[in-house]
């Protein structure tokens, strides 16, 4: 199609310089007796000049030779014929018509220098924004994208694909533009590997309309093929970079995890066994009450508190996976904090517990078993900081129309200002570890507990000291509703 | 009864087995094992047992399978045992067909309560059921409409009632939300935990002695409740 038109472009360039010099001929011909021959020839050159600098070489030579022609059948006599008289005349004519060839000539090439300059601009822009673009682009998805919509709209290529190779476990991917077409059923016209230091990342496919073929596409292609497969090869490289301080840092937290985790599951290990052995071993202990029941206890006691350690544990595996989402009901927040006191009674000790949960405070859509382990773990911290005999304060009240808010507090001693955000991190102890059992993983959970109920959990010294208190909120809506209109149902007294 | 209650364990944990039969025997009960869930069915279909004590983790067979296997054919007790944090599968397990269940790790005076709430329960279903349900210092007459404490009447809306007398009906098992929610309210409103809560705590405020300490209706946590009659 392309080549027709631009055919037909060709024949109205020809005829147009033909008409330029037809115009210029009937315009000048009733000056003929005014005028002077070599003026005239001077004056032929206009239209020639004219049409090269409009139309370009070939249309320039055809007007020159046509000008020649009009110059010699109507300006020298005798008129009307392309015989020349005067040897004069001879040399006029020779005169202009090399006059006439080398003008169209020279601008001629000056304006088809103009055009590959103008293309090369083109070109060199595109390129740069498409630099400046693969620049911005960290991951190998935008990139190929980019590649692939860039390079089509510059030349105007019918479809345009990027392949890369799989690397660091990605499958390979194909990212293709135009979007909506289909694939052309042809082999693409072009095939490109994209080859970087590394080697070959991927390949780049384009179908380009036949007349666009040729070196200038061509070196088009190889440069946006050599830009895509630096910026392919960069994406890849960070992210093996990455990927490696990733795997580092869960390494260190997973031994970190393992010499926590041995150190805290031994102690009750070592007590359960130290009591079955000598219970084992001395007969007569059985006849001693008060001795073998201090042993039962300690077996009972350290058991539950292995089981709350591989709770904290399976909660945490839990919570990096997002395996632990909440399981939310409309909940009872004093019925649950009872339950959770009625089943740690052996571990309270001596500690005192005043507990302020308004029996007329709304029902909050929580996961309860979610819930009971977050009030384990906060009393539980609390029980292993305050002094025995002091009191654990356990308060809830609604802070807004859609906000609960529960504050567990004790006497324990203040922990440095810059601590308090740290100690829901995992493993953080703001302590010597061996001083307190724990596997600093208790805070840990109750926040990943909180943030996936969409509440917020924070600690403060209290003033007066001594004190320390843990807060939390939690929303009173689900799914943008309150239970505010359940307690209103008219059979409820 | 005459010989000692029949007990099939299906667990895969060989020291658990051991544990229960151990104490299980020492209490009298006839106590068979089974570690995995076929060889389990099948000893259910050979030894009709009185009470199936069921581990949810088999290597083999899925325990909510084994449930519904069973319960193809029988009506036997089946107390399931789970770790925590599988409440879903706890509730799965009582929906097929499970009666009751027991939380990983537990006290053996735990599973003797339920092992006998199970064999009771057996045993009133073979009978006629007792109308009167005594509770603490409560007296619930289900045929009369009636609930007393001290020997004062209680007054309950139709609802409350409803509610009281299906937990009363299933003393000492667990019920999950959507049983009761489907018994008392409808199909419809199985997903209203909020009603329950409402419900129960109205309930708690005209029965209880101390209702921050339940003592007759007891939360099941992240499952249902447990109406806890005297034995």
């Amino acid at each position: 199609m392309r080549s027709t038109i631009s055919a037909h472009g060709q024949v109205l360039t020809a005829l147009a310089s033909v008409a330029l010099i037809v115009g210029a001929t009937v315009l000048l011909l009733p000056l003929r007796a005014v005028i002077d021959r070599s003026t005239m020839a001077l004056l032929y050159l206009l239209p020639v000049g004219l049409s090269t600098a409009l139309w370009g070489l070939a249309p320039g030579a055809l007007a020159a030779f046509g000008a020649f022609l009009a110059f010699n059948y109507f300006f020298l006599p005798p008129y009307g014929t392309l015989t020349v008289r005067h040897s004069q005349d001879v040399i006029i004519l020779g005169v202009f018509f090399v006059v006439a060839v080398v003008i169209s000539q020279l601008v001629g090439r000056a304006r088809a220098g103009l055009a590959a300059a103008q293309a090369r601009e083109r070109e060199a822009t595109q390129l740069y924004e498409l630099s400046t673009a693969l620049a911005g682009a960290r991951q190998v998805d935008a990139i190929a994208r980019l590649t692939a919509e860039r390079l089509q709209a510059s030349v105007a290529a019918d479809y345009v694909e990027v392949l890369v190779h799989p690397a660091l476990g990605e499958p390979a991917r194909t990212w293709a533009a135009p979007a909506a077409p289909p694939r052309p059923d042809t082999a693409p016209s072009h095939r490109l590997p994209l080859t970087a230091a590394r080697g070959t990342l991927g390949e780049l496919h384009a179908w380009l309309k036949p007349p666009r073929a040729g070196p200038l596409p061509e070196r088009v292609l190889r440069t946006y093929a050599s830009q895509c497969a630096l910026a392919l090869e960069r994406a890849q490289l960070a992210q093996n970079e990455s990927r490696t301080k990733i795997l580092e840092e869960s390494d260190r937290l997973k031994s970190a995890l393992l010499s926590s985790v041995s150190h805290e599951l031994r102690t009750p290990l070592a007590s359960i066994k130290a009591a079955v052995t000598s219970l084992r071993g001395d007969s007569t202990l059985w006849t001693d009450p008060p001795a073998l029941d201090d042993l039962l206890e300690v077996i009972e006691d350290d058991t539950d508190l292995l089981n709350r350690l591989v709770g904290n544990l399976l909660d945490m595996s839990r919570l990096e996976s997002g395996a632990l989402k909440p399981r939310r009901q409309w909940s009872v927040l004093g019925e649950l904090v009872a339950n959770v006191l009625t089943r740690m009674r052996r571990a309270t000790g001596t500690h005192q517990f005043a507990v302020d949960v308004p029996a007329d405070l709304p029902l909050v859509p929580l996961d309860y078993v979610q819930m009971e382990q977050v009030f384990t773990n906060l009393i539980s911290n609390s029980l292993k900081y305050a002094p025995a005999g002091t009191l654990i304060q356990i308060r809830a009240w609604a802070q807004a129309a859609e906000t609960l808010r529960v504050q567990v507090s004790n006497q324990g001693p203040p922990v440095a200002a810059e601590h308090l955000d740290r100690i829901f991190d995992k493993f953080f102890r703001v302590t010597a570890a061996d001083r307190v059992t724990g596997t600093g993983l208790g805070l840990s959970v109750c926040r990943g507990i909180i943030e996936a109920h969409g509440g917020r959990i924070w600690a403060e010294n209290l003033t007066p000291p001594p004190g320390f208190a843990f807060h939390f909120t939690l929303p009173l809506l689900w799914e943008g509703a309150s239970a505010a209109s359940i307690a209103a149902d008219p059979e409820v007294e | 009864m005459n010989t000692s209650p029949h007990i099939l364990v299906i667990d895969d944990e060989q020291q658990i087995v051991r544990a229960l039969r151990t104490v299980l025997t020492h209490k009298r009960f006839r106590v068979t094992t089974a570690s995995r869930g076929d060889e389990g069915l099948a000893r259910a279909a050979a030894d009709p047992p009185d009470v199936i004590i069921l581990d949810l983790g088999l290597p083999d067979m899925d325990g909510l399978a084994i449930c519904a296997r069973l319960r193809e054919w029988t009506q036997v007790p089946i107390i399931v045992l789970s770790v925590r944090d599988t409440e879903a599968e706890k509730v799965a397990a009582l929906d097929q067909g499970a009666d009751d269940y027991l939380t990983k790790p537990f006290g053996i005076d735990e599973l003797l309560a339920r092992v006998r709430v199970a064999l009771r329960h057996q045993a009133l279903t073979r009978g006629s059921p007792t109308p009167v349900i005594r509770a603490g210092l409560l007296e619930i007459d289900l045929a009369a409409h009636r609930v007393t404490r001290e020997g004062v009447d209680v007054k309950l809306t139709a609802t409350e009632f409803k509610l009281l007398a299906y937990l009363a009906a299933h003393a000492g098992r667990v019920l999950t939300h959507q049983a009761i929610l489907t018994h008392v309210w409808g199909a419809l409103e199985v997903n209203h935990t909020e009603y329950l809560r409402v419900y129960i705590r109205q309930l708690r405020k005209k029965l209880e002695a101390d209702q921050e300490h339940p003592q007759i209706i007891i939360t099941e946590a992240g499952v249902g409740y447990r109406f806890m009659a005297n034995t």
